[in-house]
C-alpha cells in the first residue's frame, strides 16, 4: 500500500478522487494529490542527467500531463476499451502542434521534429519503456475499469512529473502484479494472464 | 522462454511493437526479445476502423472453390489473422471448411509472386515495374490483332463479366475453366429435364438419401451447406435419422458417413439407379406412364449382375427409398467421372423424378454458375498448338497441372507468342508464361461473386496488399487505357470504381433505393442477399418409348485393377498443396499427411502381399507412378485409388516435388470432361518401403468404448449408451472383468472428493463442451480452425513420421467391422481434444505446477512454467498433450506466413508442452468485454474456434454451471457419455453417442 500511495501522487488532477476512493488510500496520498494540481514543469538544461531511455523526440510528459493537465486518455486513446493502451498517432500530435510551436527554443526544436515527421510521413519510432513478457497478457481495460480512468500511475509511476519517462516499477516482473492482486484479493489464477 | 528467442522471430509481442504505419505498411522489424530495445511505431494517421489490441472484422467472400461462401476476416493491427464463416451468408451460414480457412495461408504464402515479372533473354524471370508490365501486355495485344485468348477460373461476377467484354472487344475468346465442373450432371439435366441448370439439394428435408458416389459432404459442391442439411436429417434431430446409402467402389468421406455401403463395380451405378427406379415405379403404380416401360429391362437381377450388389438388397433399398418422402438421390462426383457419367446422372435424375423429389429436395432455379466444360479448352489447345493464338492470358486457373499430361496443353501453350499469367503463385502454368502480373489475393481486393441466384457476394480489402501486386481488374483497365483502340471504352479509372458502378446498377435492379445505404449494408453483410427464386416446374423431357441407357464403361489398358483418381479432401484439385495447414491436416479418410498414397483393398493387399507403406508401381497405357500403399477397408478389391492434388513441379516450396500426380496415368480428355475413372493399371511391388506419415493411432477401438453408438430404436426410447448395451444383452466393456469394474467404481467413489479440486468458490463458470457424434462427419474443419486460432505449428513430414504432429484437436477415425472378408465396414469419427478433466491425471505429476486446474474448470497449461519433463503427456490417457521438440516457432512460419499468427496467443518455444486450452484467449476476451459492460458472459456470446467452424454444428461450448446454457442441456442428454469414464478423470467434454440404423444385408 505504501508504494501505491507514493505513485498516486503524480496522477493528473481530474480523476484522482475517484481513484482514491477505489484504492482506499492512506491520508498522505491526499496531500500528494493536492501538490499535483500545481505542477510547473521545470526547464531542463541537461538532458543527459535524466533517467530513462532517450527518445527520438524529447516529448515531455511533465509539460503535457503535468503542467497542462491533458488527460492520459487524450493520447492513449484505447486504454479503457482494449488490452492495448494505444500510442498516439502523429496526427494526434499535429492536432495541437499545427498551431502550438513552443514557447522556448528547446521546445521549438522538438516540436519542429514532430512537424517534420508529419510532413515526411515518417512515424516517430519511440523507444519502449514498459513491456511485459510475451507469455503474459495484460488487459489494460480491465484495470482501468476496476481502478478508474487515472489509475495509470499505479504501474507507470508519476509520469506527469517525468520530463523523460523511465520505468518506476518492475512491471515486467510477476511479483509486481501479484503483490497488487494479493492486496486487492483479485484473481491469482495463472491462466488469467498466461495463455 | 525468453532467452532463446532470436531477433528474427515474430510473434504476439512483435505485432504489438509494430503498430503499423498507414499506406504501404513498411514493417520495421526490430528485435523482439524482452532484453532488446523495442520500438513503438505509432500510426501516422489513426484508422477509424481499428483499435489496437482489438480485432476488426470484415465481411468478404471465399474464392477457394466455386461454392461462393461468405467469410468474416478477423484482422488485428491491419493484418488478417483468421477466417471464419459469415453467419449472414445464405450459403454457408457462419461455417467454413478447411480449404476456405486456409485461404489465409494463400494470402501470406512465401511462394507468392512478389512483383510483376518478365522472362528475360536467359529464360529467368526478372522483376519489372507495373507500368512496364502493362505496356508490354498492351504492346502484345496491339500486335495480336484479335488472336487473343483468356483462360479464366474466376467465379461468376463483375470481374468475369469484365474479362468477357474485354476479350470480346479484342476479338479474342474467353475460355472458362474450372477443374471440377459437374459437367456430366449438367449434360444429364439437359437430357432428362431439358434444362441447362444444376440443381441444389436439400439434404435437411430428405428422409432417405442414396449417393451414387457423390461426395457431397466433402469435395462435391457446396459441402458446408450440404453438411448443415445432412446434420439436420441425419443427426438425430426430431428423434429420427434419415438413412444414407452410399453406392460406389470406393468410400469417400461421404461414404464413411453412410449407414450402408454398396460396393458397386466401377461404373455400374447406373444399373443400380435404374433398377431402383424400376422397383419404385412398380411399388407406386405406373406414373408417369411410359417411364416404367423405359426401365422394364433394368430389374434388380440385372443390376445384381452389373453391380455385384445382391438383388434383394437393391429391392429393399428401392422400397425404403420409395417409402420415405421426400427422399433424395445424388450422383456424380469426380471419382465417378467415367465415360458413362452422363448416363449415371441421367439415371439418378429419373430416379429422383420417379420418387417425386423434384421441387422438394431437388430444386432448380438457383442458377449455379458453370465454366462450360472442357470442349472450349480443347479447341483452344488445338488453336494454340496450331499457332493461331498470339496472346494468352491465364487467370485463376492452372491447366498445365490440373489436366492430364496427355492432353498436350503445356506443349500447345508453349507455342503462344505472349503468355501472361495473373496467378498469385508461380504455379505450373505461370511458370510457362512470359509475363507475370500477380494479382491481389481475394482478401486484398475489391470484387464480387454471384454464386447463385439472389446471392450477390461482395469482397472488400481487409488489409493492405502484402506484395507489389495489382488486382486483375485493374490490369485489364490499365491495359485498356494503354492499348486504346477497341479497348478504349473501358474507361473506369479503377476496378473498384467499375465495381461500384456495377453495384449502382444492381441497387437499381433490386430496387434498393439510396445507393450509399445499400452499399454500406452490403459491405457489412458481405453482400446483398435476396430470397432464392421459386423452383421452376421441371418436366421429364424423355419421350415415352425411349429405353433408358446404360453402357457399362470400358476401361482402357491391361491390368487387374481399375484406377480411381479422386479429389483430395484438403488439397482439392491441387490448389491447396502450397498451404502447410492443408498438407499437415490429415486426409479425413486415410489420416495420411504430406504425401501421396495408393489405396488397395484388404483382399487385394493379401493377394498382392503388401502392407502399409510398401511402394507399388502403377502402370497405365499413359504413364507410371509410384506411391506407398495404404490398405483401405472401404475399397473394392478390384480397384486401386489415388488422391489428386500432389505431384506439383512448381507452386512454391511446400508443393514442389511432393508426392505424385495420378493424372499422369490418365488419357487425354475427350468430350466435355476429364474421365478420372477410365483406365486399368498394372500393379507391381517395387520392393521399396516408405513409412506412411499418418496421424492415425490404433485404427480400432478394441473395446475401449471411445466412439460409442446407440441403435436408433434405443435412442428414440431415450436409453443411455449403457442401457442400450444392457438391452442388447452385453456389458459395456469387453476388456474389463466384473471384478475389475467393481474395483474401478469403488476407487472412483473414494476419489470423489478429490475431483472437486479447482472449484474453489463454486461461483466461477465451469467451461465444458458437448460433441454430438451423430452429427460429426469427420471433415476436419475444426482442426484447421484450431491451427489458425492457436498458432499451432506445422511440423512437416519428417516430424509427423516420428509422431510429433501438434494437432491439439484431432479427429480419430475408428473402423467398425470389416475384419473378415464380406463383413461390412463402417467408420466412426471422434474429435479428440483435451478433455479438461476435473480430476486430471496430468496435473499432479507436473513437478513445477505448469499443468494445473483453474477455478473456471480449465486444465491450464502455463507455458512459462513448463520445464518440459513430459510427465503430463505420459500420464494423459487421451494423448492430447503435444511437446515442442524443436524451435517450431522459428521454422513453421517462414516469412511472410508469420503475419497470420494470432496475437492473442503465445507462440510456444522449444521444450514446452502445449495442448487445447478451450480457446482460453477467447474466454478471457469475452470476460474482459463483459466486465466493461458490468454483466456476466451470455451463453453463446463466444465459442471456441472448433465449435465456430463446425459445419454440422456438432460441437457446443459453454458454461455447464449455467442451467440455461445449450451445453448444459446437451450434457444431460441420455446419449451423453464421457470417454474413458471409468478412469474417474471427470472429463469436461460429454460426447453424444452416434445413432445407428440396424445393419441389414
Amino acid at each position: 500500500m505504501r508504494t501505491l500511495a507514493i505513485v498516486l501522487g503524480g496522477v493528473g488532477a481530474g480523476g484522482v478522487a475517484a481513484l482514491l476512493a477505489l484504492a482506499d488510500p492512506a491520508p498522505q496520498a491526499q496531500q500528494a494529490a493536492a501538490v499535483a494540481d500545481s505542477i510547473a514543469a521545470p526547464v531542463i538544461s541537461d538532458t543527459a542527467a535524466l533517467r530513462g531511455p532517450r527518445q527520438p523526440i524529447f516529448f515531455r510528459h511533465d509539460i503535457h500531463a503535468g503542467q497542462f493537465k491533458i488527460q492520459c486518455q487524450y493520447c492513449h486513446y484505447s486504454v479503457a476499451v482494449s488490452p492495448e493502451p494505444g500510442i498516439p498517432s502523429t496526427q494526434t500530435c499535429m492536432g495541437c502542434h499545427l498551431v502550438i510551436s513552443g514557447s522556448d527554443s528547446a521546445s521549438r526544436t522538438e516540436i519542429a521534429k514532430v512537424r517534420q515527421a508529419w510532413s515526411e510521413k515518417k512515424p516517430t519510432e519511440w523507444v519502449r519503456v514498459h513491456f511485459i513478457p510475451r507469455h503474459a497478457h495484460f488487459p489494460h481495460q480491465r484495470h482501468i475499469k476496476a481502478m478508474g480512468p487515472n489509475a495509470c500511475a499505479t504501474c507507470h509511476g508519476d509520469v506527469a512529473r517525468m520530463p523523460q519517462v523511465f520505468k518506476v516499477n518492475q512491471v515486467d516482473k510477476m511479483g509486481f502484479c501479484i503483490t497488487c492482486h494479493l492486496e486487492r484479493n483479485v484473481s491469482r489464477d495463472c491462466s488469467v494472464c498466461h495463455y | 522462454m525468453d532467452d532463446e528467442t532470436p531477433s528474427t522471430t515474430i510473434d504476439r509481442r512483435h505485432f504489438l511493437t509494430v503498430l503499423g504505419t498507414t499506406a504501404g505498411g513498411a514493417l520495421a522489424l526490430s528485435g523482439c526479445s524482452t532484453d532488446n530495445v523495442q520500438k513503438l511505431v505509432p500510426y501516422l494517421v489513426q484508422s477509424e476502423d481499428q483499435v489496437p489490441g482489438l480485432a476488426t472484422w470484415y465481411a468478404s467472400t471465399c474464392t477457394e472453390c466455386p461454392s461462393g461462401c461468405g467469410v468474416h476476416a478477423r484482422t488485428r493491427e491491419g493484418r488478417a489473422v483468421k477466417l471464419e464463416g459469415n453467419p449472414e451468408h445464405p450459403i454457408n451460414q457462419g461455417k467454413l471448411c478447411s480449404r476456405g480457412q486456409a485461404a489465409l495461408q494463400g494470402l501470406y504464402n512465401p511462394g507468392r509472386i512478389k512483383a510483376p515479372m518478365a522472362r528475360s533473354a536467359d529464360g529467368t524471370f526478372q522483376e519489372i515495374g507495373w507500368d512496364d508490365a502493362i505496356a508490354r501486355l498492351a504492346a502484345g495485344l496491339g500486335k495480336a490483332g484479335g488472336r487473343v485468348a483468356a483462360i479464366s477460373g474466376a467465379g461468376r461476377g463483375t470481374f468475369s463479366d469484365l474479362l468477357a467484354d474485354w476479350t470480346s472487344a479484342l476479338g479474342g475468346r474467353l475460355v472458362r475453366y474450372e477443374t471440377f465442373d459437374d459437367e456430366p450432371q449438367r449434360a444429364a439435366n439437359r437430357e432428362v429435364f431439358g434444362t441447362d441448370q444444376l440443381a441444389t439439394y436439400d439434404f435437411g428435408r430428405a428422409r432417405y438419401i442414396v449417393s451414387f458416389g457423390a461426395d457431397f459432404l466433402d469435395t462435391g459442391g457446396a459441402s458446408i451447406e450440404n453438411s448443415r442439411g445432412f446434420a439436420r436429417s441425419h443427426g438425430f434431430e426430431d428423434k429420427d435419422v434419415a438413412k444414407l446409402v452410399f453406392a460406389a467402389p470406393r468410400m469417400n468421406l461421404t461414404g464413411l458417413n453412410a449407414d450402408q455401403w454398396l460396393p458397386t463395380r466401377p461404373g455400374s451405378e447406373t444399373a443400380l439407379a435404374l433398377a431402383m427406379a424400376n422397383v419404385l415405379l412398380a411399388e407406386r403404380g405406373g406414373e408417369p406412364a411410359g417411364l416404367a416401360g423405359a426401365l422394364a429391362s433394368y430389374t434388380p437381377a440385372m443390376a445384381e449382375r452389373e453391380t455385384g450388389v445382391p438383388a434383394g438388397t437393391i429391392e429393399r433399398i428401392a422400397r425404403e427409398f420409395a417409402a420415405a418422402r421426400p427422399s433424395l438421390a445424388v450422383a456424380g462426383g469426380v471419382a465417378g467421372q467415367h465415360s458413362g457419367a452422363v448416363e449415371l446422372c441421367a439415371a439418378v435424375n429419373v430416379l429422383n423424378f420417379a420418387a417425386g423429389n423434384l421441387g422438394e429436395t431437388v430444386r432448380f432455379g438457383a442458377d449455379l454458375p458453370a465454366a462450360g466444360g472442357l470442349a472450349p479448352l480443347a479447341e483452344l489447345t488445338r488453336a494454340m498448338g496450331a499457332g493461331e493464338i498470339a496472346v494468352a492470358l491465364v487467370h485463376e486457373a492452372n491447366p498445365a497441372y490440373t489436366l492430364p499430361n496427355a492432353s498436350g496443353f503445356a506443349a500447345a501453350f508453349g507455342k503462344v507468342g505472349l503468355k501472361v499469367s495473373t496467378s498469385l503463385h508461380l504455379d505450373e502454368t505461370a511458370a510457362l508464361c512470359d509475363l507475370l502480373l500477380p494479382e491481389h489475393h481475394a482478401l486484398e481486393r475489391w470484387d464480387d461473386l454471384r454464386p447463385r441466384a439472389g446471392v450477390y457476394s461482395l469482397m472488400q480489402p481487409v488489409m493492405e496488399p502484402v506484395f507489389n501486386t495489382l488486382p486483375a481488374g485493374d490490369v485489364l483497365l490499365r491495359t485498356a487505357r494503354a492499348a486504346g483502340g477497341a479497348l478504349a471504352r473501358f474507361d473506369a479509372p479503377t476496378y473498384e470504381a467499375h465495381l461500384r458502378s456495377r453495384w449502382q446498377a444492381l441497387a437499381t435492379e433490386l430496387g434498393a433505393g439510396d445507393f450509399d445505404t445499400f452499399w454500406h449494408e452490403a459491405l457489412r453483410l458481405g453482400g446483398a442477399f435476396r430470397d432464392p427464386p421459386a423452383s421452376p416446374a421441371i418436366a421429364l423431357s424423355v419421350s415415352g418409348g425411349q429405353e433408358a441407357r446404360y453402357t457399362p464403361p470400358a476401361f482402357e489398358g491391361e491390368g487387374d485393377f481399375v484406377f480411381i483418381a479422386y479429389p483430395h479432401s484438403m488439397l482439392y484439385d491441387g490448389r491447396g498443396a502450397n498451404k502447410p495447414w492443408l498438407l499437415e491436416n490429415a486426409d479425413p479418410v486415410t489420416k495420411i499427411t504430406w504425401h501421396s498414397w495408393v489405396e488397395v483393398g484388404p483382399g487385394a493387399a493379401r493377394a498382392l502381399d503388401v502392407r502399409n507403406g510398401e511402394i507399388l508401381e502403377l502402370t497405365s497405357p499413359h504413364g507410371t507412378v509410384e506411391a506407398p500403399v495404404y490398405v483401405y477397408p472401404g475399397l473394392r478389391d478390384d480397384v486401386v485409388a489415388m488422391p489428386l492434388g500432389l505431384g506439383h513441379t512448381q507452386y512454391g516450396e511446400f508443393a514442389r516435388g511432393r508426392g505424385v500426380n495420378p493424372l499422369d496415368l490418365l488419357a487425354a480428355p475427350t468430350g466435355e470432361f476429364v474421365h478420372y475413372l477410365s483406365t486399368r493399371v498394372r500393379v507391381r511391388k517395387t520392393g521399396g518401403y516408405r513409412k506412411l506419415a499418418s496421424v492415425e493411432g490404433v485404427p480400432r477401438q478394441l473395446g475401449r468404448g471411445i466412439a460409442e453408438a446407440i441403435p436408433l430404436a434405443a435412442a428414440q426410447q431415450g436409453l443411455t449408451v449403457e442401457q442400450a448395451y444392457m438391452e442388447a444383452g452385453r456389458g459395456k466393456h469387453e476388456v474389463n472383468t466384473e471384478r475389475e469394474l467393481e474395483a474401478v467404481h469403488g476407487w472412483a467413489e473414494e476419489q470423489r472428493e478429490a475431483t472437486e479440486y479447482g472449484d474453489y468458490r463454486g461461483e466461477d463458470p465451469q467451461w465444458g463442451m458437448a460433441i454430438d457424434l451423430a452429427k460429426c462427419t469427420g471433415c476436419n474443419a475444426c482442426v484447421t480452425a484450431c491451427y489458425a486460432e492457436n498458432n499451432i505449428p506445422t511440423v512437416g513430414e519428417a516430424e509427423v513420421l516420428r509422431g510429433r504432429e501438434m494437432t491439439w484437436l484431432r479427429i480419430e477415425r475408428y473402423w467398425e467391422g470389416g475384419e473378415e472378408p464380406g463383413d461390412p465396414v463402417s467408420a466412426r469419427f471422434v474429435p479428440m481434444l483435451c478433455q479438461h478433466c476435473g480430476n486430471a491425471p496430468c496435473e499432479p505429476v507436473c513437478p513445477v505446477y505448469a499443468a494445473y486446474h483453474t477455478a473456471d474448470g480449465l486444465n491450464g497449461q502455463v507455458y512459462n512454467r513448463c520445464v518440459g519433463t513430459r510427465y503430463c503427456a505420459n500420464n494423459c490417457p487421451y494423448k492430447v498433450r503435444y511437446f515442442n521438440w524443436y524451435k517450431y516457432n522459428e521454422k513453421a512460419w517462414p516469412e511472410p506466413l508469420h503475419l497470420q499468427l494470432n496475437p492473442d496467443v503465445t507462440v510456444r518455444a522449444r521444450g514446452v508442452m502445449e495442448k487445447c486450452t478451450f480457446c482460453v484467449q477467447r474466454i478471457r476476451g469475452a470476460q474482459n468485454h463483459a466486465r466493461l459492460e458490468d454483466r456476466p458472459i451470455r451463453d453463446g456470446e463466444f465459442t471456441t474456434a472448433c465449435a465456430q467452424a463446425c459445419p454440422s454444428d456438432c460441437i457446443v461450448f459453454g458454461n455447464v454451471r449455467d442451467p440455461g446454457s445449450r451445453v448444459a442441456g446437451l450434457q444431460q442428454n441420455p446419449r451423453g457419455y464421457r470417454i474413458l469414464e471409468d478412469l474417474n478423470v471427470r472429463p469436461a467434454i460429454a460426447y453424444l453417442a452416434k445413432v445407428l440404423h440396424p445393419v441389414e444385408a
